[in-house]
């Protein structure tokens, strides 16, 4: 080929977005360093839900986590991290109320009873409910940011018959709450609006509340399998490497970045190896999203 | 129906059937047979519009309009450019499995969702295909111009 290398041919947007959160930590480091910035006390709550959140965070890279909690924030709490135990734990999360400081939640609020079927912890030997630190710590917060499907809009807790009877921070708090839905939220996702928040504030956010950093396009509108899709050739079962619509791809409603982001260290995506997307990124998931897999579908029309 | 909505409707039928005048008196067409189905077909989807607004607001049409039907295209065609009338019974039918199209009914009209993006496996947001979805069209994309764009296959009875 006429002198030119494959990287010569990639996409310079493509390349661009999939180093969007890399660059905004980047100048946090440069700011930080040269003291132009301070660093903010980050609290990570909890409630009903699997953790995956967390999980999914200790998996970044570049920046990763270590990164987070030593050089961007002072990572004040997290119900999985922590050092502290017991009532010294939940003192020092309440502890945070009067400074500033920037809340991120995992997981739904539960609403049953009161909100005791999800206790995080004791203090002054009495239950703290999800609910209760929801409230308390989220009309202190300069910044709350809703982590996950759970935290969003309720997500896979709120799933039918939602039994705790589960729904999203924002139907609690009556402030701006940041939504990065997703099952779950992939770390540059959070890492990037956080590092937007230090360094600029609150980013521009769609109507839904959304960065649009992340969340501006669907993943149809990127799809490396786009072309098979207009021109009718469809998948017929997992493993071919096609189109995925007829098999119910959610790819077309889904507002997300995974086709140039991809996962576990920018490597791969559920597209990528033959599973239709299932729309986890999408409000109303997991209810609004199924079926996930369909094979009777009517080809062609 | 909502007013607003239904005054959009109204609105895109008109500029519609304007584009087919303004074609015919201009002599800008390749097929005049073609322009006038498209006409056609956009009067049907008027007087369905107006017929469904009076009757999911329980209003009374002095004199409903008496609907052009062409001999001519009878003769052709029996069925005006393919339209076909549906009972929900029938809509039921074209669930989008086994061989069978995607139908969706909104205000009146069926349109086709077979291959459409948003109806991965003929579903949509847990919405299914074979029914008439005229008021969850209306709490999600009121105002919204989309059914424009997709295949008009019939008409709701």
């Amino acid at each position: 080929m006429i002198g030119l290398s494959w990287e010569d041919l990639r996409c310079p947007y493509q390349e661009n977005r999939s180093k969007t959160t890399a660059s905004l930590v980047d100048r946090i480091k440069n700011d930080i360093t040269n003291r132009r910035l301070q660093k903010k006390n980050l609290v990570w709550l909890e409630l009903n839900g699997c953790s995956g959140n967390i999980i999914s965070l200790l998996n970044g890279q570049n920046p990763d986590f270590q990164y987070l909690i030593t050089q961007m924030t002072n990572f004040i709490y997290s119900n999985s991290l922590i050092t502290a135990e017991g009532s010294n734990a939940i003192d020092q999360l309440f502890n945070v109320i009067g400074s500033d400081f920037i809340l991120a939640i995992e997981g739904a609020v539960s609403l049953k009873d009161n909100g005791k079927y999800n206790i995080i912890g004791k203090k002054n030997g009495k239950a703290v409910t999800g609910l209760e630190a929801v409230n308390k710590l989220g009309e202190k917060a300069s910044y709350v940011i809703a982590v996950g499907a759970c935290a969003s809009h309720g997500g896979v807790s709120a799933a039918r018959p939602n039994p705790t009877e589960c729904v999203g921070v924002q139907n609690i708090l009556k402030r701006k709450v940041i939504k990065l839905p997703g099952c779950p939220c992939h770390p540059d996702w959070f890492m990037g609006t956080l590092a937007y928040i230090l360094l600029y504030g609150e980013p521009p956010l769609d109507n839904r509340d959304r960065p649009l950093m992340f969340y501006s396009k669907t993943i149809h509108d990127r799809c490396p399998r786009r072309s098979y899709f207009d021109r009718g050739i469809f998948a017929s079962k997992l493993g071919e490497e096609t189109c995925m619509f007829k098999m119910g791809c959610r790819g077309p409603v889904t507002l997300i970045d995974c086709p140039v982001r991809q996962w576990n260290g920018h490597v791969n995506w559920p597209i990528g190896d033959d599973s239709p997307c299932i729309g986890c990124a999408q409000f109303g998931f997991p209810d609004a999203m199924e079926p996930f897999i369909s094979y009777n579908i009517t080809r062609g029309g | 129906m909502q007013l607003n909505l239904f005054l959009d409707f109204i609105n895109n039928s008109i500029k519609e059937i304007n584009t087919d005048i303004e074609k015919l008196y201009s002599n800008k067409y390749n097929n005049m047979r073609k322009v006038l189905d498209h006409l056609n077909n956009e009067v049907l989807m008027l007087d369905n519009y107006i017929n469904y607004f009076s009757n999911s607001n329980q209003l009374r049409i002095s004199e409903p309009p008496e609907l052009y039907i062409s001999t001519i295209a009878q003769q052709v065609q029996p069925v005006i450019n393919g339209m076909k009338t549906f009972t929900l019974e029938e809509l039921a039918k074209y669930d989008g499995k086994d061989g069978n199209p995607a139908y969706v009914a909104v205000n009146g009209v069926v349109y086709d969702v077979t291959n459409n993006a948003a109806w991965a496996a003929a579903t949509h947001f847990g919405l299914s295909a074979g029914k008439d979805l005229t008021n969850q069209f209306a709490s999600c994309h009121a105002g919204a111009n989309i059914l424009n764009m997709l295949p008009k296959v019939g008409t709701l009875v």
